[in-house]
C-alpha cells in the first residue's frame, strides 16, 4: 500500500509524500500553526462572551469573583509557566539530540500538568460543595429563613492555611453570579480538557520515544506537542487575571 | 500547461496499475491513506447523506401541496425541515466539493504524491461519518425541531434530541477543520517545483480561500453549539435571558460562522466553474489574478457581513446599516467572477459538453441567487422579505443552483479521471437540462409566494389558499428535480461497469491532472517528478476549434445507438 | 520517486528550524514570565497608589497589558515564531489579529442605545396593516 517510505540516508524518516526532510518538517509546522489558529478562534469566542458579560455586569462580576481563590489560581499560573519552560527545554534538548534530558523535561511537564489538575480539583471540589456549579443545585447569596449562608467543603479544609483565603460572604445578584460561574466553568473546564489532552499527548510521545517507534525520528513531534502546550499556557495567562483578579 | 516530465519515462501501457486496482481488500479501502480513495469514500458518504436529506425535502414539498397539510403533523413537519436543513448544510453542502473533488484533485493538480497529512485525512473522513451517524441517530431517536440554526432559547428548552445532534455537528465541524488544515499544509508546502502561486489552477485558489474560512470560522460555531449542549445538559446559562444572558449573542456567534459557511459552500464551486469554463471555451481564464484574488476577498469580506441575518433580531440599527453596506460590497468580488467567466467565453471555441452545460446552468442560477441576495442585504426590503419563502428561494438558488450544479459539473468533468470511464454524453446533457428546468420550476415560484408573504417553516397556509398554485408548481418542479438528480446516479454508476475507457485526457484539458497522470491515476499520482514551467491555462481557441468536430460526430453516433 | 532537483526553489527562502533556542534565552524568558506573574498579583492587591487601585480601566489594562506581554514572550520565543519561517509568522499573527474580528460583535451592544432615527417608534401609516389583511376578499 501507500506506506512505502523512501529512506535515503540514516537520520529522520521522510514519508513518501515529501521530497525531503526539510519539506516534511516545515509542512508539519504549518499544519500545527493552522490548527493553533483554530484553537485561538475556539477560545476567542469564549473570551468574547466573557468580555460582553463582564462589560454589562462588571459590578456583579467583581463581587462574585471574590468567591474564587486567587492564591490557587496563582499557584496554577506558576505551575503552567513552569511546564511551558520545561517544554521549551525539552524541545531544546530534542533538537540537540539529548534524549535523556529531553525525557526528563517531558516528565517534569507531565508532573506539572497533573499538578495543575490537582489544584483545579481542589478548586472545583470546593465550588461544587459551595453550590456554585451552575446546575439545578446552584445557590448563591443569602437565602430566606437561613441565619447565615455557610457551606462547608472538605476540599477547603484540606488546603494548607497559606492557600486558604478568608471566607467571604456572597454578595451580588445571584443570577449574575450564575452567569459568571457558567462562563467560568465553561472556560476553565475547556482549558482543563486541553490540559488532559496535553497529558495524553505527552505520555504518548514519551512512550513512543521510549520504544524507539518509527513514528518519531526527529525533534518535530516534540516541538508540535510543545506548541500545543504553549498554547494551553497562553490561554491560562489570560484566564488568570480575567477571572481571579477582577479589579473593582 | 507546459511542464516537463523529468527523467526517463517508464510508462507501461500494457499493465495499467492504478489507485483503484492497486489493492482489492475491503481493509485497503477503509484504512487507506491515499487521498484518491478517501475522496471516493467521501463521494459515497455524501451521496448517502444527500439521499436522506432529499427524502426530507420531498416530504416537505408533498406536505405543502395542500393549504391544510396532508401528511405531517406540525411537530413532525418541524422535525422534517430541521432534518433536511441539518443534513444538507452540515453533512452535504459544506463538505461536498472540498471533501470529494478537493481531496481527489488538489494533490494531483499541484503535482504532489498525496496530501500533506494523509492520516489526518483519513481521520477526518471517519469523524465526518461519525458525526453524520450521530445526527441520524438523533433523528431516529426522536428528531430535532429547532431548525438547522438552533436558535436559543428554543434549542435550549426544546425536548427533542438536540444535544445528540449538536454533538454530531461538533464532530463533523472538527472533521472539516482537519480537512482544511490538510489543504493549507498541502497547498503551501506540497507544490511541485515551479508551481508558483500564479501558476496554480483557480480550483486550488478557491480551495485555499475555503480552507482559510473553515479554520477561522468553524471553531466559533463549534464552541457556540457546545455551549448550547452545556446549557441543555448541565443547566449552565450563558445564553439564558433570565440570568442576564443574551440570546442574540448566540445568533451573532452562530452567523459569524454560518455566513462564511455560505462561502465555504460556494467558493469551491467557483473553482470548479473556472476550470470547466476555460476548458470548454478553449480559452485561458480571463483575468486570472482578479478571479484568484476575488476568492480571497470573498473569504475576507464574508466574515464581516454576518449581521445581515439579524436585521430583525434586535441588533442595533447602526450595526444593521453597516452590515448592509458591507453586504453590498461583497457583491463586487462575486460579480467579478461571473464577468470573468463570461468574458472567458467571448471569442472562445465554446463546446456544450455535459460539464459545460452544468457550468452555464450554475452561472444563470447563481446570478439570480446573487441578485436576489441584494434585496435581502438591504435593510428595508429585508424587513418585508425575511422569514418568508423569498429567503428560502434565494439561498436555494445559491446553494443548490450554485454549489450542487457546480459539484455535478465537476463530477462529470473529472469522472473520467476518477474512474477511467466515460459516461453517456446524451444522458449527461439531458440530466443537466432536466435539473436546470426542474430547479427553476421548484424555486422560482417560491420567490413569488415569498414576496406575497408565505412564511418559511409553516406547514400550512389555509389563511391564504391562493398560494396553493405556487406550491403545486414548486412541488411539481421538485419532482422533476429529483428525477434529474437520480439520472446521474444511474448513468454514472452504469458507466463504472460498462462505460468506454477514457484516455488520460478525454477533454483535451490542461492541467497536471490531465496531462501527466493516467486515468485513473496511479497511487503515487505521477510516475516521474514534475517540473512546472508555465501557466496552467494555455488553451488556444484557434488551434483547438477543430478538435471537437471529430468528437461531435462520435457523440451523434453514440446518440443514434 | 526521490528526486531532489529544483526543490530548493520553494523550500529555500525561510530559516529552518536548525536554529535552536539557546538555553540561556529559555531561562531568561522564564524569569520574565515569573516576574510578570508576580507583578500582576502584586499590582492587583498591593499597588501603593489608591487612586489607581480604584480605577477599573487602569487596573484591567495593566493586568491585560502584562498578560499580553507574557503571551508575546511565549509566542515569540517558546513557540519559535521569531526563528520561524515567514509563513509561520503570518499564521501566528493572523490568528491573533483575526481574534479581534470577533469583537466587532461588541459594536452591536455598544451601539444599541444609539438610535439614529428620531421618533422611529411611531408607526408610519404605510406600515399599518392593509384592509386586505383584515377583510380577505
Amino acid at each position: 500500500m501507500s506506506h512505502s517510505h523512501t529512506k535515503e540516508t540514516d537520520g529522520p524518516e521522510v514519508y513518501f509524500q515529501y521530497e525531503d526532510i526539510e519539506q516534511q518538517q516545515e509542512t508539519y509546522l504549518v499544519g500545527m500553526w493552522s490548527f493553533l489558529v483554530t484553537e485561538v478562534m475556539f477560545f476567542g469566542a469564549l473570551f468574547l462572551i466573557y468580555t460582553l458579560y463582564r462589560w454589562k455586569f462588571h459590578d456583579d462580576f467583581y463581587l462574585v469573583h471574590e468567591q474564587l481563590n486567587w492564591k490557587m489560581g496563582g499557584l496554577n499560573t506558576l505551575i503552567l509557566l513552569t511546564s511551558s519552560f520545561t517544554v521549551a527545554l525539552a524541545v531544546h534538548f530534542a533538537q540537540k539530540g539529548n534524549t535523556k534530558l529531553q525525557m526528563r523535561c517531558l516528565f517534569a511537564t507531565i508532573l506539572c500538568a497533573f499538578g495543575f489538575l490537582a489544584v483545579k480539583t481542589f478548586e472545583y471540589g470546593a465550588k461544587i460543595d459551595h453550590h456554585l456549579l451552575p446546575n439545578h443545585h446552584f445557590q448563591y447569596g443569602h437565602v430566606e429563613g437561613e441565619e447565615e449562608h455557610h457551606v462547608e467543603s472538605k476540599w477547603d479544609k484540606m488546603l494548607p492555611s497559606v492557600l486558604q483565603v478568608e471566607k467571604k460572604e456572597q454578595h451580588g445578584n445571584p443570577q449574575r453570579a450564575r452567569l459568571f460561574f457558567s462562563i467560568y466553568f465553561t472556560m476553565t473546564g475547556l482549558h482543563g480538557l486541553h490540559v488532559i489532552i496535553g497529558i495524553i499527548c505527552f505520555t504518548a510521545l514519551m512512550i513512543l520515544i521510549k520504544i524507539k517507534s518509527s513514528l518519531i525520528t526527529d525533534y518535530v513531534p516534540t516541538e508540535m506537542v510543545g506548541l500545543y502546550w504553549h498554547f494551553v499556557d497562553l490561554v491560562w495567562i489570560f484566564l488568570y487575571p480575567l477571572y481571579y483578579l477582577i479589579p473593582k | 500547461m507546459s511542464a516537463t516530465v523529468v527523467g526517463q519515462s517508464s510508462a507501461k501501457p500494457s499493465e495499467p496499475k492504478n489507485y483503484l486496482n492497486a489493492d482489492h481488500t475491503l481493509k485497503s479501502w477503509l484504512l487507506s491513506v491515499d487521498h484518491k480513495r478517501i475522496g471516493v469514500m467521501y463521494l459515497i458518504a455524501v451521496t448517502f447523506f444527500f439521499f436522506i436529506g432529499s427524502i426530507a425535502a420531498a416530504m416537505i414539498r408533498y406536505e405543502l401541496t395542500s393549504p391544510k397539510g396532508i401528511l405531517l403533523s406540525s411537530e413532525v413537519y418541524n422535525k422534517t425541515f430541521s432534518a433536511h436543513g441539518i443534513l444538507m448544510v452540515f453533512q452535504f453542502l459544506v463538505v461536498v466539493v472540498p471533501a470529494v473533488l478537493g481531496n481527489f484533485l488538489i494533490p494531483i493538480m499541484i503535482g504532489a504524491r498525496d496530501m500533506a497529512y494523509p492520516r489526518l485525512n483519513l481521520l477526518s473522513l471517519y469523524m465526518f461519518i461519525t458525526g453524520g451517524f450521530l445526527i441520524l441517530a438523533s433523528f431516529v431517536l426522536g428528531g430535532v425541531d429547532a431548525g438547522w440554526t438552533f436558535y436559543v432559547p428554543l434549542s435550549t428548552i426544546s425536548e427533542t434530541q438536540i444535544s445528540l445532534c449538536l454533538v454530531g455537528i461538533f464532530i463533523t465541524g472538527f472533521s472539516s477543520i482537519f480537512t482544511a488544515v490538510n489543504f493549507i499544509g498541502t497547498i503551501h508546502k506540497m507544490r511541485a517545483p515551479g508551481m508558483t502561486w500564479y501558476r496554480l489552477p483557480l480550483f486550488i485558489w478557491s480551495h485555499y480561500a475555503t480552507a482559510i474560512v473553515v479554520i477561522l470560522g468553524t471553531p466559533v460555531v463549534a464552541i457556540t453549539l457546545f455551549l448550547v449542549v452545556v446549557e441543555r445538559g448541565f443547566g449552565f446559562g450563558i445564553f439564558s435571558p433570565e440570568l442576564g444572558g443574551d440570546p442574540v449573542l448566540f445568533q451573532h456567534l452562530f452567523w459569524f460562522y454560518s455566513h462564511p459557511a455560505v462561502y465555504i459552500m460556494i467558493l469551491p464551486a467557483f473553482g470548479i466553474i473556472s476550470e470547466i469554463i476555460s476548458c470548454f471555451s478553449r480559452r485561458p481564464i480571463f483575468g486570472y489574478r482578479f478571479v484568484a484574488y476575488s476568492s480571497l476577498s470573498i473569504a475576507f469580506l464574508g466574515f464581516l457581513v454576518w449581521g445581515h441575518h439579524m436585521f430583525l433580531s434586535s441588533q442595533s440599527v447602526l450595526q444593521g446599516i453597516i452590515f448592509s453596506l458591507i453586504s453590498f460590497i461583497l457583491a463586487v468580488p462575486s460579480a467579478v467572477k461571473v464577468f470573468n467567466w463570461t468574458l472567458t467565453m467571448v471569442k472562445g471555441s465554446v463546446h456544450f459538453s455535459t460539464p459545460m452545460l452544468y457550468a452555464l446552468g450554475f452561472m444563470g442560477l447563481f446570478v439570480i441567487g446573487g441578485l436576489t441576495g441584494l434585496y435581502l442585504a438591504s435593510v428595508d426590503t429585508d424587513v418585508h422579505l425575511t422569514g418568508t419563502y423569498f429567503i428560502v428561494a434565494h439561498f436555494h438558488y445559491v446553494m443548490v443552483g450554485g454549489t450542487i450544479l457546480a459539484y455535478l459539473g465537476g463530477i462529470h468533468f473529472w469522472w473520467p479521471k476518477m474512474f477511467g470511464r466515460t459516461y453517456s454524453e446524451f444522458w449527461g446533457r439531458l440530466s443537466a437540462m432536466i435539473i436546470f428546468i426542474g430547479f427553476n420550476l421548484t424555486f422560482f415560484p417560491q420567490f413569488m409566494v415569498g414576496y406575497l408573504g408565505m412564511p418559511r417553516r409553516y406547514h400550512y397556509y389555509y389563511f391564504a389558499p391562493e398560494w396553493q398554485f405556487y406550491h403545486l408548481l414548486s412541488t411539481a418542479g421538485s419532482t422533476v428535480l429529483g428525477f434529474g438528480f437520480l439520472l446521474p446516479a444511474l448513468y454514472l454508476t452504469y458507466s463504472l461497469f460498462k462505460g468506454k475507457k477514457a484516455g488520460p485526457n478525454p477533454w483535451n484539458a490542461k492541467g497536471l491532472e490531465w496531462e501527466y497522470t493516467s486515468s485513473p491515476p496511479i497511487t503515487e499520482n505521477f510516475t516521474q517528478p514534475i517540473l512546472v514551467t508555465d501557466s496552467v491555462y494555455d488553451y488556444n481557441p484557434a488551434e483547438d476549434s477543430k478538435m471537437y468536430e471529430v468528437d461531435e460526430e462520435a457523440t451523434v453516433e453514440d446518440m443514434n445507438k | 520517486m526521490a528526486a531532489d532537483h529544483g526543490h530548493h526553489e520553494y523550500t529555500a527562502g525561510g530559516a529552518h528550524a536548525h536554529h535552536i533556542l539557546p538555553q540561556k534565552t529559555i531561562f531568561t524568558i522564564f524569569g520574565f514570565l515569573l516576574a510578570g506573574m508576580v507583578l500582576t498579583i502584586w499590582a492587583a492587591f498591593y499597588l501603593p497608589i489608591p487612586n489607581l487601585l480604584e480605577n477599573t480601566f487602569f487596573m484591567q489594562s495593566l493586568a491585560l497589558g502584562i498578560a499580553v506581554f507574557k503571551a508575546y514572550l511565549v509566542v515569540t520565543y517558546f513557540m519559535g515564531v521569531k526563528m520561524g519561517t515567514r509563513l509561520v509568522k503570518i499564521f501566528a499573527i493572523g490568528g491573533f489579529v483575526w481574534f479581534f474580528v470577533l469583537f466587532v460583535m461588541m459594536a452591536d451592544y455598544v451601539s444599541r442605545p444609539m438610535e439614529p432615527v428620531v421618533g422611529w417608534e411611531k408607526v408610519p401609516s404605510s406600515a399599518l396593516p392593509r384592509d386586505t389583511v383584515k377583510n380577505p376578499e
